[in-house]
């Protein structure tokens, strides 16, 4: 291909009039992403009017030079935008023509700088800028561009290539940083949006005319797994819904940072974006009369559009169900550490009710977890022998559908949820459950609360003690090998897999040396150590 | 005239056998970075899976323009008056949309028909297989569409896979994105679904995971066609074929290779077993 040396303004009225059409092919599943900053579920929709109305503006220039093209996008975005990803989608083209002011033509570096500024106008128009939104995108994206323009290519086209695919990264990366996106599974919705803006650019420039034809979109994948959460405890964070207010405000000597500061105490999400004669405003609030008239005796106001949250998100809830994977079978696990709960989640356990040794859940906990999940058959694991009875008591308090696999240790709740399939009806998952619980061998290792005799061994207060399948079979004065000593009591010639958690008062570089001699001993094993940080126990162990 | 058959390379289906029963197949292109790499000609499929695993660049594919479908639809018709397209499932590539699309830009006459298979890999492939095969006996262009639409439905596969980074970065993940990211080290098994891929179960390790594909073919009363297919491991697919060689010996069972552009979405070390058939 041609290198791309600069482009006009021609090309950018082009090229951001052929991303809307891209993006108007997916702004109704950007739409089902929304759950940031609260999910009314229309950030597509948004997103795609403020292109809209950036592009038709765009005609109005006076020439083609780059110039003045972005300046009247600018215009077109502020005018346009709606919802806050509109509101910052606009900040972006404000940055743009801010930084492309006086030029005809851009090069590659030119416009990562653009970009760049773009970023930094987005992050200062807003009082509260939130990471892992389409902020984080458009920062990461532009970063991206610089870097590229500086040591690999100013051609305008690879600088748009780069900038493109660190968005794409950036977006599947938006739920480690916000935690709503990953209770709901999604990556942000703004974020997508902006990174189909460029993919549909770069479409453009490269010349692909027939994929921006064809083809549609690729949503981002989140880069951590979708958890069957309830969507009921989606978004809960921001409460209360209230209004979603937007207009504009026009008039004389408008100053937006003074604004800003006054409707932050007013209400949540603000966002107030423009110049001394038009200003955009974006609040949630509970009573939209009260910055009416708070706003009136600034200049006249337009656009005014006011709509009820309760209701948007009403509407996104039943959005969010049609899309969520079709979980009929829930599973509730009972799990004590952190690193064990999240192994849990990340198989796919739908709650994780805390408790073990010695912190037992009581059947009402465990009622509640039930009711919780959205699925109406549901399958317990108790994880410890002291709470299998209580699990089973579960079914007789509600109206879902209950099976207990008994689990009695960490390793059978793993291996059971391992066996889980994803197509099977709850009979048949229970039975596989059961069978893969029963399979595993289980290696405990805890240091000895009180001195006694125990199963025919002397032990002593604080002596390390190792149980395999529940029974006490080992004592020794390190939890190491004790772990060696049991290990070697179990027939590991048939093993495949050795998964072994520590707990959190044993340190991961004693957990690798016992792995890595393991290793050694049974190279056709595979030995995992994973940091299981649960309390009493120095190690659980499984054996598979 | 008898009915032609032609597919797109996101079949997998074998070499020779495609060569064996008529079937014309339609390149889809692997890019790295900006260099387009035709499949099997500008890269053998070794050296591109060398290059998948050492490149930081994720590869995209492109199904190729409408006028090479176009083309080849007037170079088939040079021998036939029917054609039957069967195309990669439209949620997984836009091979559907461009083969209809076609159909327009044609020079000659003769009768184009598009079915999706809602499918991919090597299963999309074994639905291709039998249609040849019926064609080759002399159905009738709607007969062959007929059973096309009938064997949809008895067509599956179950991958074992290292790991869906691949399938992540590419955007394929569809519902097996409840499988992403779990700390444990397990053999994710996937298959497709309703024309997505689908999360079915995980194994704990390898040896595992190949046993439930030996599972999941030996679960079949009926098998009409199975394959192994892999990426990077002929000696776990021979295997694999050696063991349902012993309960299937009259069936011939197709030995595959992932094509660079499906390995470029599910990455190395991937096998699967395809079957067409009925389970009891």
């Amino acid at each position: 291909m041609a290198p791309t040396k600069s482009i006009n303004g021609q090309d950018l009225r082009e090229m951001f009039a052929a991303a809307t059409s891209w993006l108007e092919k997916s702004s109704a599943d950007i739409d089902a992403l929304n759950v940031f900053p609260v999910p009314d579920g229309d950030t597509g929709t948004n997103m795609l009017l403020t292109m809209r109305s950036t592009v038709e503006e765009s005609q109005m220039a006076d020439d083609h030079s780059a110039s003045r093209v972005a300046k009247a996008m600018a215009k077109g975005a502020l005018v346009g935008a709606r919802g806050n990803s509109g509101v910052i989608l606009s900040q972006i083209f404000s940055g743009l023509s801010q930084a492309l002011d006086g030029k005809d033509a851009v090069t590659g570096k030119e416009l990562a700088d653009a970009l760049a500024k773009a970023s930094s106008v987005a992050y200062a128009g807003l009082s509260n800028p939130v990471e892992g939104t389409i902020l984080t995108v458009i920062r990461e994206a532009a970063e991206a561009a610089q870097a590229h323009a500086a040591t690999v290519s100013d051609d305008v086209v690879s600088v748009i290539e780069a900038t493109a695919n660190a968005a794409k990264e950036s977006v599947a990366k938006t739920p480690t940083l916000l935690p709503v996106l990953m209770e709901a599974g999604v990556v942000d919705a703004g974020g997508q949006g902006l990174y189909t803006i460029l993919e549909g650019v770069l479409h453009y420039l490269k010349g692909e005319m027939e994929q921006l034809k064809l083809r549609r979109p690729w949503m981002v994948a989140s880069s951590v797994p979708l958890t069957a959460k309830s969507p009921q405890m989606v978004g809960v964070e921001e409460v209360p819904y209230g209004y979603c207010t937007n207009f504009v405000i026009k008039g004389e000597e408008l100053d937006p940072d003074k604004l800003r500061k006054r409707l932050e105490k007013r209400g949540q999400s603000v966002i107030v974006v423009g110049d001394n004669s038009a200003v955009r405003v974006h609040i949630h609030t509970l009573d939209p009369g009260d910055i009416m008239s708070y706003v009136v005796p600034l200049g006249t106001l337009h656009q005014i559009n006011i709509r009820n949250m309760d209701e948007q998100y009403h509407d996104f809830i039943e959005m969010q169900k049609e899309r969520m994977p079709a979980v009929a079978v829930a599973i509730v696990a009972v799990v004590v550490g952190e690193g064990l709960a999240n192994v849990f989640t990340s198989l796919g356990a739908t709650f994780v009710v805390p408790g073990g040794q010695t912190m037992n859940p009581s059947t009402k906990d465990l009622l509640q977890a039930v009711e919780a999940v959205t699925s109406e058959k549901v399958i317990i694991l108790p994880n410890n022998k002291n709470i299998v009875l209580t699990a089973s008591q579960v079914q007789s308090l509600t109206e879902k559908t209950i099976e207990v696999v008994p689990t009695t240790t960490i390793p059978q709740g793993v291996a059971a949820l391992l066996a889980f399939d994803y197509e099977a009806d709850m009979e048949t998952n229970a039975q596989n459950m059961n069978k893969a619980r029963a399979a595993v061998k289980s290696i405990e290792v805890t240091r000895a609360v009180r001195s006694t005799r125990l199963g025919g061994l002397d032990i002593k207060k604080h002596q390390a003690i190792g149980f395999l399948n529940g029974d006490l079979v080992a004592v020794g004065d390190s939890p190491a090998a004790v772990v060696q000593d049991v290990l070697g009591r179990v027939k590991l010639d048939t093993a495949e897999v050795i998964t072994i958690y520590y707990g959190d008062d044993t340190t991961s570089a004693e957990a690798e040396e016992v792995g890595g001699t393991l290793g050694k001993q049974h190279p056709q094993i595979q030995v995992e150590v994973v940091q299981g940080g649960q309390p009493y126990y120095n190690y659980i162990v499984s054996v598979e | 005239m008898t009915v032609k058959i032609v597919t797109d390379s996101l079949g997998d289906i074998p070499s020779g056998v495609a060569e064996e029963l008529g079937i014309t197949v339609i390149p889809i292109n692997v890019i790295f970075g900006t260099i387009n790499y035709r499949d099997g000609v500008d890269l053998t499929t070794d050296q591109f899976y060398d290059k998948l695993e050492a490149s930081k660049i994720f590869p995209t594919t492109i199904v190729p323009p409408l006028g090479r479908f176009a083309d080849t639809y007037d170079k088939v018709a040079e021998e036939t008056d029917q054609i039957a397209v069967i195309t990669n499932s439209h949620k997984l590539s836009a091979s559907y949309e461009t083969a209809v699309l076609a159909k327009e830009r044609m020079k000659r006459r003769c009768r184009v028909e598009v079915i999706d298979s809602l499918s991919a890999i090597l299963a999309q492939g074994l639905i291709v297989i039998a249609a040849a095969k019926a064609a080759r006996d002399g159905t009738g262009l709607d007969k062959v569409l007929e059973l096309v639409s009938e064997n949809i439905p008895r067509a599956d596969v179950r991958m074992a896979f290292d790991t869906l980074e691949y399938l992540r970065r590419g955007g394929r993940i569809g519902k097996a994105q409840a499988f992403l990211g779990t700390m444990l080290k397990v053999s994710p098994i996937l298959g497709i679904k309703d024309g997505e891929a689908f999360p079915f179960v995980r194994e704990h390790s390898r040896a595992r995971a190949i046993d439930h594909l030996y599972e999941f073919a030996t679960g079949f009363s009926h098998v009409e066609e199975m394959g192994v297919e892999h990426a990077t491991t002929p000696d776990e697919a021979e295997a694999l074929i050696r063991r349902l060689k012993a309960k299937f010996p009259k069936t011939r069972i197709y030995l595959s290779r992932v094509s660079p552009v499906i390995g470029a979405h599910v990455g190395p070390r991937v096998l699967g077993v395809a079957v067409l058939g009925d389970r009891g």
